[in-house]
């Protein structure tokens, strides 16, 4: 007989039923860094039936100390974090069908990943794309797990659309400045207990366990031993733009096609050319060998420059790491990666 | 006395975790003030605040006892 979930099933909240329905279900984990990682490990072993997981970067071994699924081949090398992520769930779990893409995530490209949904994991790093995931779920109706950490300390906050408050009831605008792993550092512990408080709901929701959710928002400092468990009964707002009765979805609506953008917190500015672009890796190789270090995969090819370092992405995103300034990102470039356009 | 908690970036800022004044009849928008003035911490403008594990707006008024937390947001993932 197959024991492989034989204890989780006799845990009496999940039992061989909850197991079935949880190998019905489709989780999409977006970001695979330090959240990401922790939540899709625990729900791919739990044997959720699909997983999809989307992240832009590549690791580096920054990242190794907490970002569960990498190796240290996998910051030699520069692997794109879904790629490395998905070989590693999948030697995990060859049950569960495991997508990964290496996608900068917009309100475009999510749409479809969001509908197929059952739920969403939060393994972002950024405010800016909260905002697009939290107008998709409530369109699409499809809840979703923040979590977010600095240092040692972490919340999150499980969103039901007509249910509970959204994100915009709690925040009402995209928070200017937050402390993120880049300014204020972070221990994997803040990371394992935030990811171990949104797969303990995503678990919950999987196996159709709505009544059963916390229902509160929740922030703790591991360091510390503080906790938080915050009702949230009072705040929602009839007129939110996101999940109120003349409801405008303002992030999806507002979306720019942001061209260049400065990496909150990471000294790095990203360019997304207008219209997608495919490179040949071996012709930008030899051009830029030039110039300074270039190392590649078939995703991704890093040039070493004197004070930058240039990643360039097979879908023409461009990460300019070293520098925080839009025009001298916009000059490296114009300079070394799209000059025969100008 | 109104005991206060102080969550991420605010801990290492005001070099403790909580605070107890003699504050009552202040309301959450005003405590923020005070402690922005009497502390020197950054704008608290975007913290996030709940009085007694309920989450609060910033005009309630704040009464004996409260223990309120301040909660600014962070974005790590
Ligand atoms: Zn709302």
């Amino acid at each position: 007989m197959d024991t492989r979930y034989s204890r989780q099933e006799l845990f009496s909240g999940i039992g061989k039923e909850g197991q079935k329905r949880l190998q019905e279900k489709h989780v999409l984990v977006l970001g695979a860094g330090a959240l990401g990682s922790a939540s899709a490990e625990t729900l791919v072993r739990a044997g959720v039936g699909t997983l999809t997981i989307i992240d832009r970067d590549f690791v580096e071994w920054s990242n190794l100390h907490r970002q569960q699924l990498y190796t240290e081949a996998d910051a030699e090398h520069n692997h794109p974090k879904a790629i490395a992520a998905k070989e590693r769930l999948q030697s995990i779990n060859k049950d569960t069908t495991v997508k990964a893409y290496v996608l900068d995530a917009k309100a475009d490209n999510l749409k479809k990943l969001v509908q197929d949904a059952d739920v969403v994991i939060d393994g972002s790093d950024n405010f800016d794309i909260r905002f697009i995931i939290n107008d998709l779920s409530q369109k699409y109706r499809v809840p979703w797990i923040f979590g977010a950490f600095a240092g040692s300390f972490g919340m999150s906050y499980t969103f039901l659309p007509e249910k509970t408050p959204c994100l915009q009831c709690i925040l009402s605008t995209i928070p200017s400045s937050s402390m993120s792993c880049e300014t204020s550092g972070i221990i994997a512990p803040a990371v394992q207990m935030t990811s171990a408080h949104q797969t303990t709901e995503a678990l919950k929701i999987l196996t159709n366990q709505e009544e059963s959710l916390r229902g509160t928002l929740l922030l703790f400092d591991v360091w510390n031993t503080q906790q938080q468990s915050i009702r949230t009964d009072k705040i929602k707002k009839t007129d939110c733009p996101s999940c109120g009765k003349e409801r405008t979805y303002p992030y999806l609506v507002h979306e720019q096609d942001t061209k260049l953008e400065v990496l909150c917190g990471r000294n790095t500015v990203q360019i997304r050319p207008s219209e997608k672009k495919e490179y040949d890796f071996n012709t930008l190789a030899s051009e830029l060998k030039q110039h300074g270090n270039v190392r590649k995969n078939s995703y991704i090819l890093i040039c070493t420059l004197s004070d930058c370092r240039l990643a360039i992405f097979q879908d023409g995103r461009v990460l300019i790491h070293g520098t925080k300034e839009i025009d001298k990102a916009k000059h490296l470039y114009h300079r070394f990666i799209a000059k025969e356009k100008e | 006395m109104i005991k206060i908690l102080f969550f991420a970036r605010l801990q290492e800022e005001i070099g403790k975790d909580s605070l107890n004044i003699e504050k009552a009849g202040l309301t959450v928008d005003q405590l923020k003030q005070w402690l922005e003035k009497e502390h020197g911490l950054q704008s608290l403008d975007q913290t996030m605040a709940a009085v007694n594990e309920d989450y609060a707006d910033g005009s309630e008024v704040l009464k004996e006892g409260d223990t309120v937390a301040l909660i600014p947001p962070v974005s790590g993932g």
